[in-house]
Formats: structure tokens, sequence, C-alpha cells
């Protein structure tokens, strides 16, 4: 009945964005805050530091990612492409 | 703490490696980059503020989502600058030490660990995949597929109202039952053709809704470390399972080749407790 067309292009357009910028915010904070070596250096964040990091991007990312939507400009910082 | 501590700012450690580091990579990405020789090892560092980096400092910026954006980021580039010459062991973000002793040190006490490691690393790369799912499309093909449900939904058609409303509700507790069914042979089926290439394995924690600010919901959360030379295959099989699934409704994020974040820390299997 209801053929899904309009979410299928939604979703390669959204396929063919992905591929352009690689380094998004979630991908360095799932990586560089959360995995790599961990070694006593003198100064530590520990893993309650990064889970606070988490709590607050569950507030502060979404109204920020709005914003910048209504604004009409990318996501600064995040999504920026790799040089 | 063992030595005075040098004026002129803390050592940020990015990564460490055993080539010559190209300096010149991320000499316009992070400011004034050295390295440090010790024992054969190469350490990519650069001076950072303490009125940023230490203890009361960073734990007031870690909770401004700016700061550890544009921070995060120079610690990315730094990085991947560094890795497109030489295989890197890279370190978790704001790794700091009050003096270039001290890092010494770290490096003398892992030495062993940190060589075995490079070797483990070397001529490979890593990659994530995350898999997301859109259950409502998935559940759209499976009425379409499962007879059993297409029965039910002529006879709701065909139904009173009250005996309808009992079609509903069970046709509902079926289409999810198979839903979940689905998703998880999906997602084994993707998973298996995932890892036939790759050295190394990591499934992780799964992100919710409101950090990957997505509408479908995150179904696998994983990285494979790949030999270079497999890189093509592996990427083939992405495509295979994309290609399969996608009008299933999952939808499969691919990226790299990353810093081998995933895979320095042998001890760090678990991270769901962390």
């Amino acid at each position: 009945m209801d053929r899904p067309i309009k979410t299928l292009q939604d979703k390669n357009s959204y396929l063919d964005l992905q591929k352009e910028k690689r380094i998004t915010l979630l991908e360095v904070l799932d990586r560089a805050l959360d995995k790599g070596v961990v070694i006593s250096g003198d100064i530590v964040i520990s893993i309650a530091d990064v889970d606070l990091i988490y709590l607050g991007l569950k507030v502060l990312l979404s109204s920020v990612e709005t914003m910048e939507r209504l604004r009409g400009t990318p996501f600064a910082g995040a999504t920026e492409e790799p040089t | 703490m063992n030595t005075k501590k040098a004026k002129e700012g803390l050592i940020y450690l990015y990564c460490i490696t055993d080539k010559v580091p190209k300096l010149k990579e991320i000499e316009n990405l992070v400011d004034k980059p050295y390295f440090i020789y010790h024992q054969s090892l190469y350490a990519i560092v650069n001076k950072v503020k303490e009125s940023e980096f230490d203890e009361e400092n960073l734990k007031r910026n870690l909770a401004d989502l700016e700061w550890i954006k544009a921070k995060a980021s120079i610690h990315e580039k730094a990085i991947e600058g560094i890795m497109k010459d030489a295989c890197v062991i890279p370190f978790k973000f704001a790794t700091i030490f009050n003096t270039e002793d001290n890092l010494k040190a770290m490096l003398s006490q892992h030495l062993k660990e940190f060589k075995a490691l490079l070797i483990k690393l070397e001529d490979k790369e890593e990659w994530g995949v995350k898999i997301y799912c859109n259950s409502e499309k998935l559940k759209e093909n499976l009425i379409q597929e499962d007879e059993q449900l297409l029965n039910i939904d002529k006879e709701i058609n065909s139904s009173a109202p009250g005996k309808a409303y009992l079609l509903k509700k069970k046709k509902e507790e079926l289409l999810n039952i198979a839903a979940n069914k689905k998703l998880n042979e999906y997602g084994q089926v993707s998973f298996d053709r995932l890892k036939e290439k790759p050295t190394g394995v990591r499934i992780n924690k799964l992100l919710p809704k409101e950090v990957t600010e997505r509408n479908d919901e995150m179904i696998l959360n994983s990285a494979f470390l790949i030999n270079k030379d497999k890189v093509g295959d592996f990427l083939n099989i992405v495509e295979d399972i994309r290609a399969k699934y996608t009008d299933k409704g999952l939808f499969f994020d691919c990226t790299g080749p990353w810093p081998p974040y995933n895979f320095c820390n042998p001890k760090k299997g678990k991270i769901h407790n962390g």
C-alpha cells in the first residue's frame, strides 16, 4: 500500500553524506575519549569523568545540534572533513 | 610529583611510534608539536597550558562540550597525521605529564608492551562499523513476508470492531516477536561476515539515541583490526551486507581507517561494565 519511497531516498542521501564527513563528534568521543592506551600519566581522566561527559552530552548535544540546524549551518568541529 | 613542575607548561602525549615521526603533517593542526625519543620509541607531544589541562582545570573543562569538541578533534587529527607514515599507538584523550622525565619513566616501564604492540599493529588498520535498525521499516517488511501476519491482517479487515481489536493486539505481539528474531538473525549474519577478514574484533557498548542523534536504534558498535591488504575485501563485505539489509531496515555506518584505539589495551576487553 504505502511504499516507503521517501524514506529510501532520505536514507541514500544520508549515506552519501556519511562517506564525506568521517570524523563526527560521536566517533571521536567513542574512540579518543573512551579508548586508546590508558596509562597513568600525571593527570588522569577517570572513567567517572568520561561518563559525566556522556551524561552532559545527552542534554547538550541535542540542544546544540538543534540550534545549528535551525541556523542552517554545519555543526562546527564535529563534522569537519579530514584534511 | 617527584620533580619540579616545568614552568612552561604540561606535556600532552598523543601517540608513540618506532619511526621518526613526520611532524610536518600536523604542524598546522597542533601547536608546536615535537617528539621525545627514548629507548627506540618516539613520543609525539606538545606543551599545553596548566590553565587548561592541570587537574583542576581539566575537570572543569570536561564539563564544557565546546572545549571537548575542539580538543578531541586536535587529538584525533594529530594522531591521524602521524599515522599516515608510521604505525602508532594512540593514547587516550588528555594523557598529561608534568615533566619529560615522568614521560620517559612511563615509556621505560611499559617498553616491552609497547614494542610488542607496535609489532602486532604493524601494517594494520582499525575500522569501525556501527549498525542501526529502523524498527518500523523492519516490521513493515516482516508483514509483507510473514504469511501468518498477512492472514491476521485480512482477518482484521473483515472482523467486527471488538474482534478486530483483539486481533490487532495479537498481531502486534507476533510482530514484535518476529522482529526481534529477525533482528538477531540479521545482526548475527552481518557480524559473522564482518569478522571474516579482520585479525582483531571488538564489540563496544551501544550508544543511546541522545548521543548518536539518530532516529534509529544502534544495534551493533564494533571495531575491527584489519591487515592493510585485506581492507578492500572487508569493505566489499560491508557493501554486500549493506545491499542485503538496507531495504530491510538496517543502516551500516562504516568508518576508517582509525588509529587503533580499540586494540591497544588487551586487558580492557570488556567495556560493558566499565
